[in-house]
């Protein structure tokens, strides 16, 4: 059974041979080729090559071609600061509250700024993998875009101040991710996973989150779903467990979860969603291989009778981590089948 | 405080109503209450009362934002102009460090302590560390908050204490938040106390403030 096969029995709730283990490798894949990560998240062949290389080092069942979170807020006009060693981060939002919306281009992934980069990476990670392998695109969901193209506290301000903004807003977001979205998918993805850290119940409440932000989620998975994306992913970072019951009703096929909930309650409130984590993203630098393996191994006992679980940290696994912690991961579910 | 009156800003103030609390606020002025009075019994009730609702099952930083840009406001026009605030607690040194631009945790911190009694000393983000030891050098504060979102600033995070210590500030209390430095023990940090939110915070200032006394 290859990783692409065990990933389709699992998602169906079959038993596959072993559980798959999604490690969330983006930036480390860098690190472990001795790659620069401010050049590793602007070329595309690079970014191929890394993953190969770590897909070979480590053997889990996906590859991601995840440069940061910011390749959308960048294509649509956000300045960003380049850092050695660190991902890009927004350090000038594209809108200010208050301007002219109404002529927002959408970006096009052909051509705005690294759009093009992460594409050409799916392209070559789906020729070298093609039915083999995972290959995961990425998009931000619509609520975090938004954040990063006005910034957090004035996205939340004008959820209060002008919801009529904040919803033209969405909308313009949501173009963009799915526009994006889907030519990941035709450049190869099997699905783009779509990370939406900022609609944490840490940011905003659930009923918000259920009222302005969930019919964009599922507006973006129901137009994934349509260009052919093979499952709908979504990670909502943080104590997320509120808003976990509301994926179903946005499509969502594999639910990541992060730390904060347990695996019983994932289960309980997600019982036919497929879901993957829960490691603690800082272990993979600072615990040691013993307790990964610890950890992994809880896990995968937890969900033994339950199926439908993919082995994977509660969010990525950082760059700096101890590649030891990324084996023990794998191994585990290895010697878990 | 008695005036029946600082519900209602306290209730405007929870809304996040920035009008209607400084509507409020002038109200109670206007009545003949001091300014003073008006922080302890309007400002800080509103805060404490923010911080039982925001429990971990029900934190979200939109209430508190709200929150704390009413409380802004109103302290904005009780004092103008900088005019010194009221019964200050200690004074509080905040900052996201260097290589980390976000700043949203830090400045919702800034908003609670302020909210609380606490004078603020803001070393914005991507801030150096010795631009953090040489403030703490002059402020001479109670406690240094580190917030961060990323995890290449742990190993910063971890210098902070040793080099407060250098300056012979070691009895400065070393405290550290923000989704990536929550996941760390205070001891993997080198630090005092590690928190799960700003009101955490909060809650060990104020404890480590009695224990003082």
């Amino acid at each position: 059974m290859n990783s692409l096969e065990r990933i389709v029995e699992t998602l169906n709730f079959s038993r596959p041979d072993r559980v798959p283990v999604i490690a969330q490798v983006f930036g480390h894949a860098a690190s472990v080729a001795g790659v620069p990560l401010n050049e590793y998240v602007r070329d595309g062949q690079l970014l191929a090559r890394c993953q190969l290389e770590a897909l070979s080092r480590y053997g889990y069942d996906a590859v991601f071609s995840m440069m940061d979170a910011s390749v959308e807020a960048e294509a649509a006009g956000c300045e960003l600061t380049y850092r050695e060693g660190q991902y890009p981060a927004v350090s000038r939002h594209a809108l200010a509250a208050g301007g002219d919306w109404d002529a927002l281009e959408v970006p096009d992934p052909g051509s705005a700024g690294r759009m093009p980069e992460m594409l050409k990476a799916l392209q070559l990670m789906r020729r070298e993998l093609d039915g083999e392998v995972l290959v995961v695109g990425c998009v931000m969901g619509p609520f975090t875009l938004a954040a990063q193209l006005l910034g957090m506290e004035a996205l939340l301000f004008l959820s209060v101040d002008d919801p009529a903004g904040l919803e033209q807003l969405l909308g313009y977001a949501t173009a963009v991710v799915t526009r994006f979205g889907r030519e990941q998918i035709a450049a190869g993805a099997h699905l783009p996973i779509v990370f939406d850290p900022a609609s944490s119940p840490a940011v905003i409440p659930p009923d918000f989150f259920r009222a302005q932000v969930l019919p964009f989620l599922s507006r973006v998975f129901g137009d994934f779903k349509a260009a052919g994306a093979a499952a709908n992913w979504l990670h909502v970072a943080g104590p997320a467990a509120p808003v976990l019951p509301d994926f179903t009703d946005a499509g969502v096929d594999i639910a990541n979860f992060d730390y904060y909930i347990n695996a019983d309650e994932a289960a309980r409130l997600l019982p036919r969603v497929c879901l993957n984590g829960n490691i603690k993203s800082v272990a993979f630098v600072e615990a040691g291989a013993g307790e990964i393996g610890q950890k992994a191994g809880a896990l995968l006992e937890a969900f033994d009778s339950r199926g439908g679980f993919m082995l994977s940290s509660g969010c990525e696994i950082p760059p700096e981590s101890r590649p030891e912690n990324v084996a023990a991961l794998v191994r585990a579910a290895r010697a878990g089948s | 405080m008695t005036n029946p009156r600082i519900k209602n800003l306290i209730a405007a103030l929870l809304k996040g109503d920035c009008p209607e609390s400084v509507a409020q606020s002038r109200k109670l002025i206007e009545g003949g209450a001091a300014p003073e009075e008006i922080v302890v019994g309007g400002v800080e009730a509103a805060m404490t009362a923010l911080d039982s609702k925001c429990t971990l099952e029900q934190f979200n930083l939109l209430e508190i934002m709200l929150a704390g840009r009413a409380v802004t406001e109103v302290m904005k026009d009780l004092f103008p102009d900088g005019e010194k605030l009221p019964s200050v607690k200690g004074k509080i040194l905040v900052a996201s460090l260097e290589g980390d631009i976000h700043d949203l945790g830090k400045n919702i911190l800034k908003m609670v302590l302020t909210g609380k009694g606490y004078a603020v000393v803001d070393c914005g983000k991507d801030c150096p560390l010795e631009k953090l030891i040489d403030t703490a050098g002059m402020e001479q504060p109670a406690a240094v908050a580190v917030s961060g979102l990323i995890t290449p600033v742990i190993p910063l995070v971890r210098q902070v204490r040793p080099q407060l210590g250098q300056r012979g500030l070691a009895r400065v209390k070393v405290l550290a938040g923000g989704a990536a430095l929550k996941q760390s023990s205070a001891a993997q940090l080198n630090v005092d106390y590690v928190a799960e939110s700003a009101f955490d915070i909060l809650h060990y200032l104020d404890g480590s403030m009695e224990a003082q006394r």
